[in-house]
């Protein structure tokens, strides 16, 4: 409570919030697909200047646009994300709890008043949110605090928590928390960021290839122009399409968290458990900081959850930066988490 | 040519109204489906309540006679003991043993019943319970609030008009009554 009385409270409308995320992630989305397309047209194109050397590219695109020549590779790549989406999401929920200590929790394993209540928790909140099934109840033996939701449809949905989380919190922080976790399920946040992120790489791995044949092939004639224009441009977007994608995937896992916070917020009619639930997360983070990292780190395929969980162990200064997309956090600050749902620092 | 715009312009005009459609059906229904969950929480709610009274008197009556029980065998055994009577004393630790075993039986069935466990297990039902209870009254809130907001918003109402009995429900909220309201404001816990 004392670390909340640094908060001034006040309303937020959180059908606004929920609005306005749900824009941002369809812009999000679509602007993924318009660089899905253009990409593989632009394959396309490259593909059918080899045919037509003399041609220029305008007319080759707008022949693609129209149909006149069949956008083979365009389909091919929309066949391969079909398939690894598929291949993903059958996997899913097996991935997501991969190198943790966790045990299921059902009305009839729980051992112990905690485990039972945590089990009322999420049945309660499954109420709240009008969910048809009851998503599967995990605990993770694991003294760090936090959480994370999965599945890819309401009926495989799962929550899992680590035990800190369950000890720590008490009944309506835990509460808020689930709430948190469902939301994403309602708001089919898995589905969404999970697809986001195989388009993504899907992406970038053909852009890789296409760069490469590009660099070789252009050695043996150097004297088409059409397709040099083309070649620049793989050039320029192998270099700026990853960072396009890290930005639009942040952004969009961002936003879905926003989205979240202010779903446990609908479902509670009440904001402060939720921002005491995540003072306390952050807080106890920073307390024990070097103890987390050595649990984290000793925690095989900790990345894999790491945009799933409520909290990200990153913006307490712990995990390893491994990649450019571990500069930036998956989630917003604690700070701008807490105005969204109407906690303003004093 | 005119032809071919006001026949797509009728497909649009017809794809829109089934979409609203349909639509509206769904939310009925889930608004249907949400106001029987809180006659199932209502009826749940009675039938937890009795059975958790029940076993909780059963224990708390196991609990008092097994007590005695336990004691008034022990006093056998002590006596028969100081008496010598080996036979008898065996005869008492053994009913002992029965019992201790029969305890063990609800313990599985009830994990940690402890006295002070037993209390905060049930305070946690209760709570539950009428957390529950609640809960399917936000949730049928809610969905009477999604349902109206479409029904009533433009576009949407004009497709309602078309089909009124089908698709023009007068959904309530779930509400106290006034003297109800009134009642729970003054009400302030006596301690």
């Amino acid at each position: 409570m004392s670390e909340l009385d640094r908060y001034a409270n006040s309303t937020v409308d959180w059908r606004k919030t929920l609005r306005t995320n749900n824009r941002r992630t369809f812009f999000v989305i679509a602007v993924f697909f318009a660089i899905y397309f253009l990409l593989g047209l632009l394959v396309d194109t490259y593909l059918a200047s080899m045919h037509y050397p003399q041609a220029p590219v305008s007319q080759i695109f707008s022949a693609l646009i129209t149909l006149h020549i069949f956008p083979i590779a365009t389909l091919v790549m929309l066949a391969v994300a079909a398939i690894s989406l598929l291949v993903t999401f059958t996997l899913h929920d097996k991935l997501m709890l991969l190198g943790t200590e966790y045990r299921e929790i059902t009305p009839e394993t729980a051992q112990t008043l905690l485990e039972k209540q945590l089990y009322n928790c999420v049945e309660e909140m499954k109420i709240a949110a009008g969910l048809h099934y009851m998503p599967r109840v995990f605990l993770i033996e694991a003294d760090y605090m936090n959480a994370f939701a999965s599945g890819y449809s309401e009926k495989s949905a799962m929550v899992a928590i680590t035990r800190g989380l369950a000890e720590k919190l008490n009944r309506s922080e835990l509460t808020a928390v689930m709430a948190h976790e469902l939301s994403h399920i309602r708001h089919m946040d898995i589905k969404l960021t999970l697809m986001a992120s195989v388009l993504a790489n899907l992406m970038l791995m053909v852009l890789d290839i296409f760069f490469y044949s590009a660099l070789f092939s252009r050695r043996s004639n150097g004297d088409d122009r059409s397709r040099n224009g083309l070649v620049a441009i793989i050039i320029l977007l192998r270099y700026l399409l990853p960072v396009i994608n890290i930005l639009l995937l942040l952004y969009l896992s961002r936003t879905r968290e926003y989205m979240a916070d202010a779903g446990s917020v609908e479902l509670l009619r009440d904001n402060q458990p939720l921002a005491q639930a995540l003072l306390k997360i952050q807080n106890d983070h920073d307390n024990n900081q070097a103890q987390y990292r050595d649990a984290y780190q000793q925690t095989p395929h900790e990345n894999v959850r790491r945009e799933a969980y409520i909290f990200d162990p990153v913006q307490a200064g712990i995990e390893p930066m491994t990649s450019l997309a571990d500069a930036f956090s998956t989630h917003p600050n604690l700070k701008d988490r807490l105005a969204a749902i109407g906690f303003k620092l004093k | 040519m005119a032809m071919i715009i006001i026949v797509v312009l009728l497909l649009l005009i017809g794809g829109y109204i089934v979409m609203t459609y349909n639509t509206l059906i769904a939310q009925i229904e889930a608004t249907r489906n949400n106001q029987k969950q809180i006659d199932i929480q209502l009826d749940r709610r009675f039938k937890v309540f009795e059975s958790l009274i029940n076993v909780v008197k059963k224990y708390m009556d196991y609990e008092k006679t097994t007590l005695k029980d336990v004691v008034a065998l022990r006093n056998q055994a002590q006596q028969a003991k100081s008496q010598g009577d080996e036979k008898a004393r065996i005869a008492a630790e053994n009913k002992i043993s029965d019992i201790a075993s029969n305890i063990n039986v609800v313990f599985e069935q009830y994990p940690d019943l402890k006295a002070n466990q037993n209390c905060m297990q049930l305070q946690e039902e209760i709570v539950s319970t009428e957390n529950k209870l609640a809960y399917a009254k936000q949730s049928y809130n809610d969905s009477v609030e999604t349902y109206s907001a479409t029904k009533k918003s433009f576009f949407t109402a004009m497709v309602v008009s078309l089909f009124r009995t089908k698709l023009d429900m007068d959904f309530l909220y779930w509400q106290l009554t006034q003297d109800k309201i009134a009642a729970q404001e003054d009400y302030t816990v006596k301690l």
